[in-house]
């Protein structure tokens, strides 16, 4: 087993918080979705989805600073002939397609709570200006585009820990630059 | 960190010979499987939180409850039936009429313990892969203490009502068999890391 050089430590302690922050906005979103509908004596749904919109707000803020940090510091070439290239051709894709899922999700369910009629305020300090107004229709189309650009997101996510599992049981050190002290 | 030569042999006292790549590739495969697993798990028991703290304690009994609010515009944005609308409403008391006084302070309680053991699993997970000598022996304890940890929350469900051990027993099983024999694997490596003085880095 060769020492391989890594990412850099904020990108590592990024990739770890966007893990443990998407898989945490999946489960709690299919809890939450199971709260009665809110009303003025049903306000259940309040602090869930206030909680739900301002952790996605801040993955994107997260994504934009890890995709500065992964470019400006980049680690040393995977090991490429260790693997056949349609896995190497795989990863890339599906790397591109994490960050655009990601980020597509997030902005698709900001815009659908926009024209939701219901505010978000960031971290319960500071309201955010809607983008739209009350609008049923676009509320639905918005809602809906969240609902399958998460579930590719789930998808593409498996993608990306099956690569991780493979390389981890081949034992080829590809794991190690995203997993170092 | 001292990473040793690919495919060197060493004798364990008594036993066969190890093989620095095999224990390498078992410290990294237990590793990757605790930073997923840690993952799941700090993301499952920071819902759990957050959701008795939420519905633990509705403000109104069942035989109180207001009438929800049903309307059809609603029905259609959630895709819900107006059945499944009324249900939402009676599914909130599921877990304070089957839990009894003492319950919920002792589930978050579990769940906030739970969160801190499996962010502690994910780093963990990291010095294992990253082959640090300490990393077994705190791989031990930390996989031990969750393992722990599902024991009494198991025993805990046990005691409340159908509710809740419908909602949490079996789930509860599989993350005990899970930890259970992640301890186990880190027992194994820290047996081969002590039968080996030098074999592993820092």
């Amino acid at each position: 087993m060769k020492p391989i050089k890594g990412y850099s430590r904020t990108a590592l302690i990024l990739h770890w918080f966007l893990a443990v922050s998407i898989f945490f906005l999946f489960i709690s979103s299919w809890w939450m979705l199971g709260l009665p509908l809110a009303s003025a004596e049903y306000r259940f749904r309040e602090i869930p989805f206030q909680l739900h919109k301002n952790l996605g707000i801040t993955l994107v803020a997260v994504i934009f600073v890890m995709l500065y940090v992964r470019f400006r510091h980049r680690p040393q070439p995977e090991l490429k002939q260790m693997v056949p290239s349609w896995i190497n051709r795989l990863a890339s894709i599906d790397h591109v397609i994490l960050y655009v899922m990601i980020f597509a999700c997030c902005l698709s369910g900001y815009l659908s709570s926009s024209y939701s009629g219901w505010g978000t305020t960031l971290w319960w300090v500071v309201d955010l200006p809607n983008w739209g107004y009350e609008n049923e229709e676009l509320n639905i189309l918005y809602s809906d585009m969240h609902l399958w650009t998460c579930w590719i997101l789930l998808a593409i996510m498996a993608v990306h820990i099956g690569g991780a599992l493979y390389h981890a049981f081949r034992n080829d050190g590809v794991i190690r630059r995203m997993l170092h002290l | 960190m001292a990473i040793p030569p690919q495919g060197t042999s060493r004798t364990c006292p008594g036993t066969e010979a190890v093989n620095t790549t095999e224990a390498t590739g078992r410290a990294g495969a237990l590793g990757i499987v605790a930073v997923l697993l840690g993952i799941l798990l700090a993301a499952w028991h920071a819902n759990e939180w957050m959701k008795f703290v939420i519905v633990g304690t509705p403000p109104y009994t069942v035989a109180t409850m207001p009438e929800p609010d049903c309307e059809e515009d609603e029905l259609v944005e959630e895709g819900l039936s107006l059945t499944e609308c009324h249900q939402l409403a009676y599914a909130v008391h599921d877990i304070s009429v089957s839990s009894p006084d003492w319950f919920k302070s002792f589930h978050v309680a579990v769940s906030a313990a739970g969160t801190l053991l499996s962010l502690l699993s994910i780093v963990i997970g990291i010095a294992l892969v990253d082959y640090r000598q300490w990393a077994a022996t705190a791989a031990v304890s930390v996989f031990g203490a969750l393992a722990v940890l599902d024991v009494v929350s198991f025993t805990a469900v046990v005691n409340t009502g159908p509710l809740i051990r419908q909602m949490y027993l079996w789930s509860i099983l599989i993350w005990f068999s899970i930890h259970l024999a992640m301890a186990i694997g880190a027992v194994v490596q820290r047996q081969y890391l002590r039968a080996t003085p030098g074999l592993a880095g820092t």
